[in-house]
């Protein structure tokens, strides 16, 4: 029940109200901007919190970051280009809407869905993260490094087309993470010599280069292919309004896709897109009026948006209580705690209680903000958008991106970490290799080292602690596993491909 | 035939981490070594990038790796990456305010701005933006250019 409290001192706050409402605005600005992601802007935007307090500075990125899931919807229903990954099952049902003049329609849709799932999301998160924390709690470093190691395998191989590629990502990450001093025999790694490298890579000018630098390169490399004109849809007067008839059938697919993307959410590494499709799948499987879905069903717009957007709630659970960022975004909050001096992990629950339940009301209050900007205003929002040349806006993003990599420390090296991580960004982008798996590793590695090194003291049989340790050895089995089923699925999928029995 | 190109970089990145891991000292008695887990991802890498050089040339075989490339997108991102790492060397050199006059403009116009107008006023709205920004208003600290700094100038 500590969430009562919380949100009477995040509404008795004017100064976090404010953050809230200005974070929500900003998110959906730049979730609706094709090629602009909620990470870039957070990444961005991460040496300005230097300057705040810690809440105030979480909630505004956190903020952002639901926001921006959310705004994802309106460039994919308007402009037929999903502003999110997650958005594109969500572009199946509401572009055609848009096409069909019903875009103010789709969207109303769009942000009911959206606010029922989060809103689920954050409720289940808010009542399971203490159980989770308590359990968190009694984990030993073996325990603790299965759990990351799962983390690992199961980042690595399943977002993505290649496993090679996306476990490559992940190990490069770790690789990275591993330049500098040992944290335990101050022994240096891999600095070849290099002063400034036996600091270690910097999180803040690494999460700039990946992806604000490198979104740029990437923007830069698309403009040619996006200089297609947006076809205009048709206008029609009774296509804005929404009836509660008419979104009645949607409740269903939005409840379902609330505890679809909730369950997902909960897993590091899954992620929103997956958990949007699965809810569109399972949606239009068990709809009245199937053969509508894909034509401009408002159904087909709710399951998926209502699922996208319960991923960001449970997503904090596994950051806060075991220190696992389930998503770019939590890996970038794992950065803000730290730059703060916050130690995230199962005994944040018993050092920052308050703050962490105070983040939970911002992330609700936020919800509500981003909701209403949405029900009134994301036509404006889309014409906003519409309005701001990209050969402008990007520019001003590169120039942005070393002046902030700058801010972090005060530091040139920090410069040149960020350019060289966003021309290698864009490198990992066109070569298909997984930039999340390889941020997300970088920041679970320090961790994972320390616990494997820990277990390995304790243990008189060497790696074998992990095998004999049931709650270990399930762990393991588990990532394991998600790559066993991924191996399966991406064979099947090859299979179909090239003719054959898909069951095969 | 990609594949293969990018198994062979992966591997070559793997062997110089490999042997970056190998230069750890050993570890005192009752310790762990240091390189344990660098050593362990570098022939992890290297295991997965024999992956993706045999997949690689079981795709050449099969006459599937045919692949399209922009030769102008690649020169256009080059371009830019090279004018990114003269200008974050010329933070150094010159400080914050005149390698932004000198680059906001050029970047423009890499991303299409033909406006000469535009072109020109970016040359003092942008440096003067960001630096108002994080150097005035946040209060960081500005690189100060070694050579020339054009802010020391203006501040007589």
């Amino acid at each position: 029940m500590e969430i009562f409290p919380a949100l009477a001192t995040v509404i008795t706050d004017p100064t976090l109200l404010f953050a809230i409402v200005l974070a929500s605005a900003v998110g959906m600005v730049v979730g609706a901007t094709p090629g602009l992601t909620a990470s870039a802007a957070i990444a961005m935007l991460l040496p300005i919190t230097f300057y705040m307090s810690p809440l105030f500075a979480l909630a505004f990125l956190y903020v952002i970051g639901k926001s921006g899931r959310y705004g994802g919807s309106v460039a994919a229903i308007l402009f037929n280009t999903p502003g999110t990954a997650a958005s594109a099952a969500t572009q199946i049902d509401g572009y055609p809407l848009a096409r069909a003049g019903k875009a103010g329609k789709a969207m109303k849709v769009a942000t009911i869905s959206s606010v029922i799932g989060d809103l689920m999301g954050d409720v289940m998160l808010v009542v399971g993260v203490g159980f989770i924390a308590a359990i968190a709690l009694k984990l030993g470093p073996p325990e603790t490094f299965a759990i990351y190691f799962a983390a690992f395998v199961v980042i690595g191989s399943v977002i993505g087309k290649s496993i090679t590629k996306g476990l490559a990502s992940a190990l490069l990450g770790i690789l990275v993470a591993m330049i500098g001093l040992d944290p335990i025999s101050s022994e240096e790694r891999f600095t070849f010599g290099s002063f400034e490298l036996s600091n270690g890579i910097g999180l803040v000018p690494l999460m700039i280069g990946v992806f604000v630098l490198g979104e740029v390169f990437a923007q830069l490399e698309e403009r040619q292919k996006s200089k297609d004109a947006i076809k205009e849809n048709v206008t029609d007067p009774e296509g804005h309004s929404l009836s509660f008839d008419e979104y009645k059938p949607c409740i269903p697919h939005a409840v379902r896709g609330g505890f679809i993307g909730a369950g997902i959410g909960v897993l590091p590494g899954l992620g929103s897109a997956i958990a949007a499709f699965i809810s569109y799948g399972e949606g239009k499987r068990r709809a009245r009026n199937p053969e509508q879905w894909g034509n401009g069903a408002l159904e087909g717009v709710a399951a998926p948006e209502a699922a996208n957007n319960a991923v960001s709630g449970p997503s904090m659970a596994p950051l806060l209580t075991l220190g696992i960022p389930g998503s770019t975004i939590g890996a970038i909050l794992l950065g803000v705690f730290l730059i703060h001096g916050i130690q995230v992990g199962p005994t944040l629950f018993l050092t920052d209680k308050e703050l962490v339940y105070q983040l939970f009301a911002c992330g609700m209050l936020g919800i509500l903000a981003y909701g209403l900007i949405g029900f009134f205003g994301a036509t404006q929002v889309a014409r906003l958008i519409l309005k701001v040349p990209t050969s402008v806006l990007y520019p001003l993003i590169f120039l942005t991106a070393f002046v902030a990599a700058y801010s972090a420390r005060g530091s040139m090296f920090d410069v040149t970490v960020m350019t060289v991580a966003g021309f290698a960004g864009w490198l990992m982008r066109k070569f298909e290799f997984n930039v999340a798996a390889f941020v997300i590793s970088f920041v679970l590695a320090k961790g994972a080292e320390e616990t494997f090194r820990q277990a390995l003291l304790m243990s008189d049989g060497g790696a074998l602690i992990f095998v004999e340790r049931p709650i270990a050895a399930a762990f393991i089995l588990i990532g394991l596993a998600a790559m066993g089923f991924r191996i399966r699925s991406i064979m099947k999928e090859r299979r179909i491909a090239e003719g054959g029995h898909g069951d095969a | 035939m990609r594949d293969m190109v990018e198994g062979i970089v992966l591997a070559a990145l793997s062997l110089i981490a490999i042997w970056g891991a190998w230069q750890v000292p050993p570890a005192g008695s009752g310790d762990t070594w240091a390189g344990i887990v660098p050593f362990a991802a570098s022939v992890a890498l290297l295991v997965l990038s024999g992956f993706l050089v045999l997949g690689g040339m079981r795709t050449a075989h099969s006459g599937d790796g045919a692949t399209t490339n922009s030769g102008s997108d690649t020169l256009d991102i080059l371009i830019l990456f090279a004018v990114a790492l003269l200008y974050q060397q010329s933070f150094r050199w010159f400080g914050y305010v005149l390698p932004t006059a000198v680059v906001a403009p050029v970047v423009l116009n890499i991303f299409g701005i033909r406006n000469r107008i535009g072109l020109a006023a970016s040359v003092v709205i942008c440096p003067l933006i960001f630096h108002v920004i994080f150097f005035e208003l946040l209060g960081v600290f500005p690189p100060y250019g070694e050579v020339f700094d054009l802010l020391d100038w203006f501040r007589g």
